[in-house]
């Protein structure tokens, strides 16, 4: 599996785990496994990155997180997307097309 | 089952990272990784030190200076954020008050000075009611800028207040000195007539002036409401 640079995961960090938000709250432990599946292992979270950047969405009130109370009656803190958070989707997929298109057209990259 | 939320909190007591809530969080996290490799069929010790390297080692420091550098960048712009919205508006009030004094004074209109009957002491009150009645337009300016610079409503009346706020803060640091002073090389005892001073001084220079331009910042604030916020 092709490793995926740092800066580049850490800029698109954002945008996968709004994304994910956006369709329904999940808790850090779930948001990590989930991406890591559905992006087949490319994009893998380890805590030091997750909880920092969730802390940082949450300030910037994109997120809010609250403590839930699971069937197996373990808390866990839920993230769900606010409406500031759901504005920035679309400026951020913009960017990052932006972005795909500009490298698309130096390296002549074609997208899967 | 290991307890999570006591490994977190001995993990990474450094630097006050670790409050309740995110060691909770953290420990939910752990445990969770931990079961899933249960499921996975791994042995409960394997399981447990592939858990624990999330927190163990390089990954453990990265995780402290992921949170750290965080927490200064927060601080840096809570820091910028009060500058722009209280601090520089609050200088502009300081210095436009201080500028209106200092021209009254050109045009030698001085303030009124009412001498206190005492026997020990000058007493006065300094009432200065050209100056006090331009204050609200320098009030109105800092809590205008605080705005515009995004300032809620508590930073705005700071912002206004500056001035008042400033003068009655250098009185009252100012006293205590004089008091220790007195006392300790001059023997001497305080009486009831210092206080009145103090209060004196502290109603001419800091609470009339912060009333009169707090006075410009609630005109400000009634104006922006009925004609509209100035341009952000």
């Amino acid at each position: 599996m092709a490793s995926v640079n740092a800066q580049i995961k850490r800029g698109s960090a954002e945008l996968a785990v709004l994304t994910l938000l956006a369709e329904h709250p999940l808790h850090g432990y779930e948001i990590a496994k989930q991406i890591e599946a559905q992006t087949g292992g490319v994009l893998r979270f380890d805590m030091a990155s997750l909880y920092p950047m969730l802390h940082r969405l949450e300030r910037k009130s994109w997120v809010k997180a609250e403590w839930q109370t699971l069937p197996n009656g373990r808390r866990r803190r839920c993230y769900r997307l606010t409406p500031a958070g759901r504005k920035q989707i679309a400026p951020l997929r913009a960017e990052w097309r932006a972005f795909f298109q500009a490298l698309q057209s130096v390296t002549g990259f074609q997208n899967a | 089952m290991p307890d999570w939320k006591q490994i977190v909190r001995k993990n990474l007591r450094v630097l006050g990272v670790c409050s309740p809530e995110f060691t909770e969080e953290l420990a939910g996290h752990l445990e969770d990784s931990y079961e899933a490799l249960l499921c996975e069929g791994l042995p409960a010790e394997v399981a447990f030190h592939r858990t624990m390297s999330q927190i163990e080692g390089r990954c453990r420091i990265w995780l402290v200076l992921r949170f750290l550098q965080e927490d200064l960048m927060t601080g840096f712009i809570r820091m910028t954020g009060f500058i722009r919205k209280v601090a520089l508006p609050g200088l502009l009030t300081s210095a436009a008050s201080g500028f209106v004094s200092w021209a009254l004074t050109v045009a030698h209109i001085w303030p009124r000075i009412i001498l206190m009957p005492n026997s020990q002491f000058q007493m006065f009150l300094a009432l200065s009611p050209w100056w006090w009645s331009l204050l609200p337009i320098c009030g109105a300016l800092g809590a205008l800028l605080s705005q515009r610079n995004g300032g809620s409503r508590l930073q705005r009346i700071a912002a206004s207040i500056a001035p008042g706020a400033i003068i009655g803060a250098i009185l009252l640091l100012e006293f205590p000195v004089v008091f220790i002073f007195d006392r300790l090389v001059n023997h001497y005892w305080w009486d009831s007539a210092q206080w009145e001073r103090l209060g004196l001084y502290l109603l001419s220079f800091a609470v009339i002036p912060a009333a009169f331009l707090l006075l410009g910042a609630g005109v400000a604030e009634v104006g922006t409401k009925t004609f509209g916020r100035p341009a952000q």
